[in-house]
C-alpha cells in the first residue's frame, strides 16, 4: 500500500478543503489523471495522480479539510512505490497491461505464398485495362508478368481449339504481307483466255508466259512499276524483275528473275529450274527473293482457272495463270476444240488505269498466241 | 520467472551477466548509488561492488573513451549515457575508435563494448531528453545498433549484446520502460542479434517498426483486423545490421509495406529499408512503400510533443489507403 | 630540483553563517538599501521556487530543477553583472535571468514545455538555457572573442554546475579563454551534487577553482551563502575581464537544498540529516540576521515583504496559466530562415492534423 499526502500547493497555506473527488475506491488510475479538486482560500486546484494504480482508500470526503502533507489517498502496491518516481525528468507512463509475446517468431514467419510478380508499371496497365493478373501467364524473367503479357491478355480472344499455334517464318511473312496488301492496294482483276492451240508441241509455257509479260511491259510500262502509296510516288522500271510464285510445303516463295528482259528463253528456263531447286532446298538467298517488278503466279499447275491474285506492294500488277485445258469454243461460227490458257490479271487501280491494264493483257495474249 | 517491466528486464540481464562473467563492468553517471536515473542499474553496486559498478564524473566523451580502453584491455564494459541526447560528446570516440578498432588492427584488437542509453520521446521531459537519432549510428560501419521493444526482448537482446565481441549501441525506449509487464525467465538465454522478430503474422500488409512505435503498430494491427485487414508486424530490433530477408519474405507475401519510426523522416532508417524493398521486392509491390515517421523538426518541448509522435490512427489510415492502390 | 610553479586559491566570505561581518565589507555592502534589494530578490526567488514545485506537483509544469538554498549564488552573481554584459546560463540560474529582463512567467513557460520560454527576445543579452551539461562555456568563450574583436568593453559570464567541470568542453573553453585572453568569467555553482554524485566523487582536485590554474588564469572560492561575497567577487571578476581581458574562475559554494529536479529522489543517495545541517548556513536567514542586527529589518517588514512577493509571484503564475498555446506550425517555422520546399508538405500535413492530437 502506498499513501500519497496532500502536496504543498504553494499557497503558503497549511490546509485545503476537499472540493470534489474524481475517483472512487476501486478505480484504477493512470499517472497524472485528475484525482481530486481541493479548494484553498484562493482557488480550486486539481491534484493529479502521482502514480498509476488501484485506489484503496480516500482520506476524506467532499467538504473535509486536509492538512498539507497529511494523507490524501492510498494506492494498492508496494510500499515506497510512490516515493520512487524512477526518473529524473518527465514522467513515464505506467500501466498494469501485460505484454503477450507468446507468438513472437524469431525472424521470418516463413511464408509459403507469394504475390504475383510484376513491375509497378505492369500492374498499373493491368488495372487500366481491367486485366486480372491472376489469370495472366508471365513470360518475363523469373516468371514475371510483362507489359506484353498484359496486352495479349486483353486482345487474345478465347482460344477455340487447343491446337492453335503461332505462325512463324514464311507463313508468318505471308500472313503479314497479305494483310498489309489488303489494307493498301485497290485491286481490279481482269479475266481473259489465250488460245495456244497453234503453238508447237512441247513449248515451254512458263517461259512463253514470261516472255509475253515482258512484251506486255514494253507495251504498257505502267504495269511494270512500283507505287508508293503514302507519298503517292510511282516509278516506271526499265528492267523486268519477274517474280515467280513458287509453292512449297513451308509456304509461298517468290524468287525473282532479275532482268528477265535480257535473258534468252534457255536462260529463263534455267533460272526457273534453278529456283525450283533452291527454293525446295531452302538455299535461295534473300537477295533473290527481293526486288520483283511484276509477278507471275502459275497456280494452274495444280488446279483452278481464274483467280483474283493478290498484289504485294510496291508492285502494281500480278498475272495469274490457270490450268491449261482443251475446251469447246466458237470459231468462225463452228464449235471447235481448242487449247485454252486462262489468265487473270490483277492491277492496282491507284497506279494503273483500266486501259493500261487491258492493253497489257491484250499484248500478253497476242504474244502467247503467236 | 516473474512479471516485470522493460527497465526491470534490463536490470535483470545486467545482474545475470555480471554474475556469469567477471569481466563485465558497468559505468556511467548516477548508475551506482542511485541505481541509474531510471533504476536500470538498481542493486548492482550492492551485488558487485564499486570496482565493477562505477559512478563516473560527468563526462560523456570520457565514458565512451574509457570504455573503449577497458574493452581493448579485456574487460566487457556496459556504459550508460544518461540520455541519447547526451551521447553526442561521445560520438567521436564511438565513430573514430569503437567502430573501427577491429578493422584498423586487422582483428588484433577488438572492442566488445555496449553503450546503453534511454532514447525517444513521449515522457514529457525537458528539451534534449527526447532524441531518436539512431540513424546517425546505424550509418557507421562497424557498429551494431539494437533496440528492444518488450521486456523479454530487452532481456534476451541485452545479453546477446554484452556477449557480442563487437561494439553495440543498445537504445532503450524510455516511453516503454514501465509501460507494460511481461513474464521474463531469468535463464540467461540470449535472443539472436541481426534478426527481426515477427510479432503478428498477416497476409495483407507488412508493418515494419522498432522501439516504442511497436506499441502503436500493434494497436494499429488490432484496429486493422477489426476492419478485415490482416497485418503482419515485424519488430526490426537490430537496426544495424538489418535482417532484410525477413522483411522481403513478408513483403513478397503481402505486397504492401509500411515502415513506422519515431525518428525524423529524412535520412531515417526507414529510408534505407524502403530502398532495399524497392530493390529486392519491387515485383511484389502492389503499392508504394509508405513511411510513417516523426516530422523533420526538432522534437517539440512537452506541450507539443503529442503532435510530433506518429499514432496508430495514422498507421491505420496509411494502410487503408494503400489497400485500394492496385 | 626547483619548484617552477605553485598555485594559490583564496576563499572569500564577508558575512558568516551567524550574520556577523568577518572581513572588510565592500562599498555597496555598506549601503543598507542595496542589501535590502538583495534580500528582497532572494526572498522573491525562494517564493517563486516553492510555487514552481507546487505547479509541477499539480501537473501545471513539467520537470523543474529547484534553486532552494542557492538563492545567494544566483542573486549575487546577477547583481554583480552590468546590463551590457552577456550572460550564458546553464539551467538552474533563475535568479540571474530575472535580474536581466527575463520574466518569471518565461521561466514557467520553459519548464512547462513551451519553446517560447527560451526566447528571451526582450532580454537580448542572455543566451538560452543549456541542458547538455558543460557545453555552454565554449559559447561564452565565443561571445567573448566577438566582443574582443569588436573592441567592445563588455564581458561575458557563464555558469556551470560542479558536475559540468568534469566535461571536456569546460576545460577546452577555459583553455582557449586563457590563451586568447578573453573577457569571460567562469562561474562554477558548486552545490555539492551532480544528481547523485557528490562533489568528492567528481574530481580529485582539492578545489574546483584550481582548474583555472591549468588554463593559465586565477581561480577563487566564494561562500555562496554570503550574497555580499558573491556579488562583490562577481563585480571584481567582471571588471577584470572587461578592462584587462583576463578571465577568472569563481567557484561559488552552496548546498543543494532540494532534489536534483522534481523527478529525482535524493533520499536514495543523500544521507539523512545532511540537508538540515547545511540549512544552518542558508543565505536568506544569514542576511536577515545581519539586517536585523543593523536595525533596518524587523518582523513587520518581513511580513510585508512576504505578502508583496507572494502577490508578485501569483501574478506571474496567472500570466503563465493564461498563455495561449503556440500554433502547431511553429514546429516548422524556426528550423531555417525559410523552410525548404521539401518540408512544406509535412508542415501542411501537421496543420491539417494539428487540431487533433491523439495524446
Amino acid at each position: 500500500m502506498s499513501i500519497f499526502n496532500l502536496p504543498d500547493l504553494g499557497e503558503g497555506l497549511a490546509e485545503a478543503e476537499i472540493h470534489e473527488w474524481h475517483v472512487k475506491v476501486g478505480d484504477v488510475v493512470k499517472v497524472d489523471q485528475p484525482m481530486v479538486s481541493v479548494e484553498t482560500a484562493k482557488a480550486v486546484v486539481e491534484v493529479p495522480a502521482p502514480q498509476a494504480g488501484k485506489v484503496v482508500k480516500l482520506f476524506g470526503k467532499a467538504g473535509d479539510i486536509i492538512q498539507t502533507h497529511a494523507p490524501l489517498i492510498e494506492f494498492e502496491g508496494e510500499a515506497g512505490a510512490v516515493k520512487d518516481k524512477g526518473t529524473v525528468v518527465g514522467s513515464l507512463e505506467e500501466s498494469n497491461a501485460v505484454m503477450d509475446d507468446g507468438d513472437m517468431i524469431i525472424g521470418s514467419a516463413n511464408p509459403t505464398t507469394t504475390t504475383i510478380k510484376a513491375m509497378p508499371a505492369v500492374r498499373a496497365l493491368a488495372k487500366q485495362l481491367n486485366v486480372d493478373l491472376n489469370f495472366v501467364k508471365g513470360t518475363g524473367a523469373n516468371g514475371q508478368i510483362t507489359i506484353d503479357d498484359v496486352k495479349k491478355a486483353t486482345s487474345a480472344p478465347k482460344k477455340m481449339h487447343e491446337n492453335f499455334e503461332v505462325l512463324h517464318g514464311v507463313r508468318r511473312a505471308m500472313a503479314a504481307a497479305m494483310t498489309h496488301s489488303h489494307q493498301e492496294v485497290v485491286p481490279v482483276t481482269i479475266i481473259d483466255d489465250a488460245d495456244i492451240t497453234d503453238l508447237p508441241a512441247g513449248s515451254d509455257i512458263t517461259v512463253r508466259l514470261i516472255q509475253a509479260m515482258i512484251n506486255g511491259a514494253k507495251a504498257e510500262p505502267s504495269l511494270n512499276a512500283w507505287y508508293e502509296g503514302k507519298s503517292m510516288e510511282r516509278c516506271l522500271l526499265p528492267e523486268v524483275n519477274l517474280g515467280l510464285a513458287v509453292d512449297t510445303p513451308e509456304g509461298l516463295f517468290v524468287p525473282v528473275i532479275k532482268n528477265a528482259e535480257k535473258k534468252s528463253p534457255q536462260e529463263l528456263r534455267d533460272a526457273v529450274n534453278n529456283f525450283k531447286k533452291t527454293v525446295k532446298d531452302r538455299t535461295v538467298p534473300p537477295s533473290e527473293l527481293q526486288g520483283a517488278t511484276i509477278t507471275l503466279s502459275n497456280f494452274g499447275m495444280i488446279a483452278g482457272r481464274y483467280a483474283t491474285p493478290i498484289i504485294v506492294p510496291p508492285m502494281v500488277a500480278i498475272l495469274g495463270c490457270g490450268k491449261l485445258r482443251d475446251t469447246v469454243v466458237a470459231k468462225d461460227g463452228k464449235m471447235v476444240i481448242r487449247r485454252i490458257l486462262p489468265l487473270s490479271l490483277t492491277f492496282d487501280h491507284r497506279a494503273v488505269t483500266g486501259g493500261e491494264a487491258t492493253r497489257f493483257l491484250a499484248e500478253v495474249i497476242k504474244s502467247l498466241e503467236s | 520467472m516473474a512479471e516485470m517491466t522493460l527497465v526491470e528486464a534490463v536490470n535483470l540481464a545486467l545482474a545475470y551477466e555480471m554474475k556469469a562473467d567477471k569481466s563485465v563492468v558497468v559505468l556511467g553517471e548516477d548508475v551506482g548509488k542511485n541505481g541509474g536515473v531510471f533504476r536500470a542499474t538498481q542493486g548492482l553496486l550492492d551485488k558487485f561492488g564499486p570496482d565493477r559498478v562505477r559512478d563516473t564524473p560527468l563526462a560523456e566523451s570520457m565514458i565512451a573513451g574509457i570504455s573503449i580502453g577497458m574493452a581493448a584491455a579485456g574487460l566487457k564494459p556496459v556504459a550508460e549515457f544518461q540520455f541519447m541526447g547526451f551521447l553526442y560528446p561521445g560520438y567521436d570516440q564511438i565513430v573514430n575508435h569503437a567502430a573501427r578498432i577491429r578493422n584498423r588492427t586487422r582483428g588484433h584488437m577488438t572492442c566488445p563494448v555496449v553503450f546503453r542509453t534511454p532514447y525517444g520521446c513521449g515522457i514529457r521531459s525537458p528539451e534534449h531528453h527526447s532524441e531518436s537519432t539512431e540513424a546517425v549510428l546505424a550509418h557507421i560501419p562497424g557498429l551494431r545498433v539494437v533496440i528492444p521493444s518488450s521486456p523479454k526482448r530487452a532481456y534476451g537482446l541485452l545479453l546477446a549484446s554484452i556477449r557480442d565481441p563487437d561494439p553495440v549501441i543498445f537504445l532503450e525506449p524510455s516511453r516503454l520502460y514501465r509501460w507494460a509487464k511481461q513474464d521474463v525467465i531469468d535463464d540467461g538465454k540470449a535472443l539472436p542479434l541481426d534478426t527481426c522478430f515477427t510479432l503478428r503474422v498477416g497476409t495483407d500488409v507488412t508493418l515494419v517498426t522498432w522501439g516504442a512505435m511497436v506499441k502503436e503498430t500493434l494497436a494499429a494491427a488490432d484496429l486493422l483486423s477489426q476492419n478485415g485487414v490482416s497485418a503482419e508486424v515485424i519488430d526490426v530490433a537490430t537496426i544495424k545490421p538489418l535482417d532484410i530477408d525477413t522483411i522481403i519474405a513478408s513483403v513478397e507475401k503481402t505486397g504492401r509495406c509500411v515502415i513506422i519510426h519515431e525518428a525524423a523522416k529524412t535520412g531515417g532508417v526507414g529510408a534505407d529499408i524502403s530502398a532495399l524493398v524497392a530493390e529486392r521486392a519491387l515485383l511484389s509491390l502492389r503499392a508504394p512503400v509508405q513511411r510513417i515517421t516523426g516530422y523533420d523538426t526538432i522534437v517539440p518541448y512537452a506541450k507539443m510533443e503529442k503532435y510530433y509522435l506518429p499514432n496508430e490512427h495514422q498507421i491505420v489510415e496509411a494502410v487503408t489507403n494503400i489497400m485500394e492502390f492496385a | 630540483m626547483e619548484i617552477v610553479a605553485k598555485f594559490e586559491v583564496p576563499y572569500y566570505q564577508y558575512l558568516n553563517h551567524e550574520g556577523n561581518v568577518v572581513a572588510d565589507l565592500p562599498a555597496f555592502a555598506k549601503d543598507t538599501q542595496e542589501l535590502i534589494k538583495l534580500y528582497r530578490l532572494m526572498v522573491l526567488n525562494r517564493i517563486f521556487d516553492t510555487k514552481a514545485i507546487a505547479l509541477q506537483r499539480t501537473g501545471k509544469i513539467g520537470t523543474y530543477p529547484s534553486t532552494r538554498g542557492q538563492e545567494g549564488v544566483f542573486v549575487g552573481v546577477g547583481a554583480g553583472m552590468a546590463k551590457d554584459d552577456i550572460f550564458v546560463p546553464y539551467y538552474r540560474d533563475v535568479g540571474i535571468l530575472v535580474q536581466r529582463g527575463v520574466k518569471f512567467s518565461d521561466i514557467l513557460l520553459y519548464w512547462g514545455g513551451d519553446e517560447r520560454g527560451n526566447c528571451f527576445a526582450s532580454a537580448k543579452n542572455n543566451f538560452p538555457y543549456s541542458v547538455p551539461v558543460g557545453s555552454q562555456p565554449l559559447h561564452a568563450a565565443g561571445v567573448a572573442t566577438a566582443l574582443k574583436i569588436r573592441k567592445e568593453k563588455h564581458a561575458v559570464l557563464t555558469v556551470t554546475g560542479d558536475g559540468g567541470t568534469s566535461e571536456g568542453d569546460f576545460y577546452e573553453a577555459m583553455n582557449v579563454a586563457g590563451v586568447w585572453k578573453l573577457p569571460v568569467v567562469f562561474v562554477v555553482s558548486n552545490n555539492q551534487w551532480a544528481i547523485s554524485v557528490p562533489r568528492s566523487e567528481q574530481t580529485a582536485a582539492q578545489t574546483l577553482a584550481q582548474k583555472a590554474i591549468a588554463a593559465g588564469f586565477a581561480g577563487e572560492q566564494v561562500d555562496g551563502n554570503d550574497v555580499i561575497a558573491v556579488r562583490d567577487r562577481t563585480e571584481v571578476a567582471m571588471k577584470k575581464a572587461r578592462e584587462q581581458n583576463e578571465p577568472t574562475l569563481l567557484e561559488i559554494i552552496s548546498y543543494r537544498q532540494s532534489d536534483h529536479t522534481t523527478a529525482d529522489d535524493a533520499s536514495r543517495y543523500e544521507a539523512k540529516g545532511t540537508r538540515e545541517t547545511h540549512w544552518a548556513h542558508e543565505p536568506i536567514m544569514r542576511l536577515k540576521k545581519y539586517l536585523e542586527k543593523l536595525g533596518v529589518w524587523d518582523d513587520k517588514k518581513e511580513e510585508s515583504l512576504q505578502t508583496e512577493c507572494a502577490a508578485e509571484i501569483e501574478k506571474t503564475v496567472a500570466d503563465y496559466l493564461q498563455t495561449e498555446p503556440a500554433t502547431v506550425e511553429s514546429l516548422f517555422d524556426y528550423l531555417y530562415e525559410k523552410l525548404p520546399k521539401i518540408y512544406e508538405e509535412q508542415r501542411d500535413q501537421l496543420i491539417q492534423l494539428g487540431g487533433q492530437s491523439h495524446g
